[in-house]
């Protein structure tokens, strides 16, 4: 059975390029567009590891993460976070919130298939 | 789904952050510290920053990076962004969006393109502090680490062609969702994992297990070809908190005489597993055993060790520490939970919806034929569900005018400055919404009015000053609801329209008799006339073949209409008057012999019965008396001449559309109508008063009247035939 | 989920069944605990585990170790496919074997 990856991103584009090469590592994907609406993906299935930004509307990636990590089904499951490098203070907020590793952007596909693969292996 | 897919929505995407970036930038010099709007203009370069690198859009990361590095500054308040510095990022803005449009055709940038990106990251770099900024675009953050700088002297190297790596992980590893298992999964991706020894002397006995925490450590010999970077890559989601030691093929044994000391009192075990995983032969491991001793008995670590302990402090973690970013709440749009759909698509379920009004009116007309009281009662039922979804599909279509409104506080600005003025532009009524189509058809007369209030309209600051008005010129954009319009204001506190030079004009260029007599309204509008330009300089904004006879032929496509007020030193506003929908309207039905029409029921204010007294009199004025007032009026029998035998009573449809009223006067009122417009094919179209027609539940054709026309033609004629009485 | 089956021969059975993962750790823990306080000689069935992780893993080595401490007999027994990886990856056949477990610590 193939893992689950959550994709969050307010990026549209971002979300598609990703699925994309994820799915074709042989991943499954859900795409969310921000924290709320990940948070309403995230009932009701089983979803093997996060990818999230953290700088979006409505909800922020670091609001989302700690949300999520309160519900028992996803206490343990990984997140990546997208940051920038400039985001050093959001990285560590980002770890506070549970979120152990992170992918600077702007990455090629190649780059987030690696990380993942760190993580989860299809 | 595919990546020119993706392409695609990263192009209206990218469109869309820099429409908002644009508006956040004009917004900004007004409200400086408002970290909301910061946050959106550094957001966007940063989105597009993100995604472009996505498609390897190299030159789209290359510049956006360098502005996102100026907005970081910004928002960090280590920048304070003053009209210079938002006039560079607003050329940046538009500079980005040509490498989009570059990114769109797929072509590479042209060569004017890279020159202007170069000038452009010269003078952002200023604001950088002249430091050059390279662009970070395919890195990952991860410098590769130095290998630690040890003397080798072959005697003391061992044998192995295998790296050898030595895991003991953190307690919080597995909470925080790490799976050490998975790392060693992921080595084995890139390498062979010739032997791999779990360390399970670390683990406690199950009673004294905290089952979430990990003990885990592993010994691995790995076979591979890539460098130590790529080795440690594998671990950097972890490496803040575990013991992670890579030693390169041929190390020295001292360097694995640390990784004994790490587990004090399994030095055995740990020997014992390193000659198991193949990593050192026994002979090796004797060697390193007698060297540990001699360094425990000199109470003295290894100097190899502090080397090791020196590299093994991240350049990250040191980053972390210095560098202090000022955290700034998202903003909160209401965007994402939008979803974008298919124009085309709307169109569709709009036109069946259409049908579907139609066929709900016929199943209406049928049941209230058969007079069965349950199947009316159902039709009334389904009629007026038909007509909530009509409502909720039409709705789908409403866009708020904000966003049109506020591109022009671009334009305002562009053209202050070409013109040397200082106008402010003041929006209102932002949030009123009406069609995407007339949303889209809207923008460029409104950018014709706005270009002439402020070329034309607003005096120049000395005339300003000398008239006792403050040297800043206003601008206003305002939107309104009124009876089933949107009023749509451009209003300047300018100079105002001179009516004897207008007047004057109008007679030089033939447009009216020299005798006629105009009222101002009348005068004013001849603006509208085609060929008329009243400037007196012809600046370089007018003089483009865009007179105002085109906005006021923009505006009647639209069905809309156009009218302007103005007093002289004071200013002048124009006026747009549109219907808020092209497709389904509320009609009123009313019928003249056998035919039908549709009044729109938005204009209709009410409905008497024509009283015999204003029949008698109506031929001899064409106008009525409603309650006192004069009401102008119009027989659609004789004005459409529909030949049957007049009926007895008449009833009057007293209609209104901006400030003026006029009374329609038919045989039957036959209730409302839900209207599907259908336009007039052309040899129609010339028809005065007819606006478009339906289709009414029995399958006949009713007209659909215009009610602007027919209330300005009732309305000149009863002032005429006013002024001919007096 | 856990199960105590029905005890033969005097050794006591049970099985995990399921996820062996980090989610179920320490609920697991607090089953396998008795069992090992309670009977001399454990056989825990492994067949219907259907996903293991390094909590899992640690898991299982902690019963192994708790049971060799205390000169007690654990066995695992019908090692599912995921967990037969997992072993094969961290070559701890040998360390859960009835025949080799003693070995490397016996050595010394």
């Amino acid at each position: 059975m193939a893992k689950t990856i959550m994709v969050v991103d307010d990026s549209a584009s971002l979300r598609q390029v990703v699925s994309i090469a994820l799915k074709g590592a042989g991943y499954d994907v859900t795409e969310a567009c921000d924290g709320k609406d990940a948070l309403t993906k995230l009932k009701g299935q089983k979803i093997h590891l996060i990818i999230s930004d953290v700088n979006m509307p409505n909800m922020d990636g670091i609001a989302f993460v700690t949300e999520a990590k309160k519900l028992p089904e996803y206490k343990f499951t990984p997140v990546i976070m997208l940051t920038t490098e400039a985001g050093e203070d959001k990285k560590q907020a980002g770890q506070a919130a549970g979120a152990k590793a992170w992918v600077v952007k702007p990455f090629q596909p190649a780059q987030m298939l690696t990380a993942v693969s760190k993580l989860v292996l299809p | 789904m595919n990546l020119d897919e993706a392409l695609k929505t990263f192009i209206i995407e990218s469109r869309e952050l820099l429409e908002q970036m644009e508006e956040a930038l004009l917004h900004i010099e007004r409200a400086q510290d408002d970290p909301e709007i910061i946050n959106a203009i550094f957001r966007a370069a940063h989105t597009i920053k993100g995604s472009a690198g996505l498609f390897g859009l190299e030159y789209i990361v290359a510049f956006t990076h360098v502005a996102e590095s100026v907005l970081d500054r910004v928002r960090s308040a280590e920048l304070q962004i003053g009209a210079d510095l938002v006039a560079l990022l607003l050329f940046s803005r538009d500079h980005i969006g040509t490498l989009v449009n570059h990114a769109d055709t797929g072509e590479d940038p042209s060569e004017a393109s890279n020159v202007r990106s170069r000038e452009l990251i010269t003078r952002l770099n200023a604001y950088l502090g002249h430091k050059a900024e390279v662009p970070a675009t395919a890195k990952n953050g991860m410098p590769a680490e130095l290998e630690p700088h040890l003397e080798r002297s072959s005697a003391e190297h061992v044998e192995t062609d295998n790296w050898h790596i030595s895991l003991r992980f953190g307690r919080d590893v597995l909470r925080n969702g790490m799976d050490p298992l998975s790392f060693i999964r992921y080595l084995g991706t890139f390498g062979t994992l010739v032997n791999v020894v779990t360390v399970v002397e670390t683990v406690p006995p199950i009673s004294q297990l905290d089952a979430e925490s990990c003990h885990l450590g592993f010994e691995i010999s790995f076979q591979t070809s890539v460098d130590k970077a790529m080795i440690e890559g594998a671990f950097d989601f972890v490496r803040d908190d575990c013991q992670i030691r890579i030693m390169p093929p041929h190390s020295k044994i001292s360097e694995y005489v640390q990784v004994i000391r790490d587990l004090p009192g399994k030095e055995m075990r740990l020997g014992e597993i390193l000659v198991q995983c193949g990593t050192l032969t026994a002979a090796e491991l004797e060697q390193t055993l007698r060297q540990q001793a001699q360094s425990e008995a000199q109470d003295k670590r290894p100097i190899g060790e502090v080397l090791l302990e020196q590299h093994i402090v991240r350049p990250e973690v040191v980053a972390a520490a210095l560098d202090k970013q000022k955290q700034v709440k998202d903003q909160k749009t209401a965007e994402s939970s939008l979803i974008r759909v298919d124009a085309e698509k709307l169109d569709q379920l709009i036109n069946l919806v259409g049908e579907l009004t139609i066929a709900s009116a016929g199943t209406a007309l049928i049941a209230q034929r058969a007079g069965i009281t349950e199947l009316q009662e159902a039709a009334s039922t389904l009629s007026r569900l038909v007509e909530k979804v009509r409502d909720s599909a039409l709705t789908l279509r409403m866009v708020q005018i904000g966003g049109t409104f506020s591109r022009f506080q671009r334009v305002v600005r562009d053209v202050s400055r070409e013109l040397g003025k200082d106008i402010e532009l003041v929006i209102s009524g932002g949030e009123t919404e009406l069609d995407k189509t007339v949303v889209e058809k809207i923008g460029d007369p409104l950018t014709h009015l706005v270009r002439n209030s402020m070329d034309h309209g607003i005096e120049p600051a000395e005339v300003r000053l000398a008239q006792g008005k403050p040297a800043k010129g206003t601008l206003r954009l305002n939107a309104y609801h009124d009876s089933g319009s949107i009023v749509i204001e451009v209003s300047d506190d300018g100079g105002g329209l001179k009516k004897d030079k207008i007047l004057r004009k109008a007679i030089e260029r033939g447009l009216v008799q020299p005798d006629a007599n105009l009222s101002d309204k009348e005068i004013f509008n001849l603006i509208f006339e085609a060929g008329f330009s009243t400037a007196d300089v012809v600046s370089n904004l007018s003089g483009r073949g865009v007179g105002m006879d085109v906005v006021r032929r923009n505006i009647s496509a639209l069905r809309g209409s156009i009218d302007l007020d103005s007093e002289e030193g004071k200013g002048t506003t124009i006026s747009i008057r549109l219907p808020l929908t092209l497709a389904i309207i509320d009609g009123f039905l009313v019928g003249v012999g056998k035919s039908s029409f549709v009044v729109p029921l938005d204009l209709v204010v009410e409905c008497i019965e024509l009283s015999d007294e204003d029949r008698r009199a109506a031929n001899e004025r064409n106008y009525l008396s409603l309650r006192g007032q004069v009401l102008p009026y119009l027989r659609l029998r004789d004005m459409f001449d529909v030949k049957c035998a007049p009926v007895r009573r008449e009833n009057v449809v007293v209609v209104q559309y901006g400030n003026a009223r006029a009374g329609l006067v038919v045989d039957s009122l036959q209730g409302e109508f839900q209207t599907v417009i259908k336009p007039l094919s052309r040899i129609f179209s010339h028809i005065n008063g007819i606006g478009g027609s339906t289709i009414l539940g029995s399958g006949e054709v009713a007209l659909i009247l215009d009610v602007p026309r027919l209330v300005q033609q009732v309305g000149s004629q009863a002032e005429k035939s006013c002024l001919e009485a007096a | 989920m856990p199960n105590q089956k029905t005890p033969k021969d005097g050794s006591a059975h049970f099985a995990i069944e399921g996820e062996l993962t980090i989610y179920r750790a320490a609920e697991l823990r607090d089953a396998i605990l008795p069992q090992i306080n309670q009977a001399d000689v454990l056989e825990i069935d492994l067949s219907q585990v259907t996903e293991i992780d390094s909590a899992g893993l640690q898991l299982l080595v902690s019963a192994k170790l708790e049971a060799m401490i205390r000169d007690k007999q654990l066995h695992f027994t019908g090692h599912s496919e995921p967990v037969l990886e997992v072993f094969d990856l961290c070559d701890l056949g040998g360390f859960f074997g009835d025949q080799v477990v003693i070995a490397p610590h016996t050595a010394h």
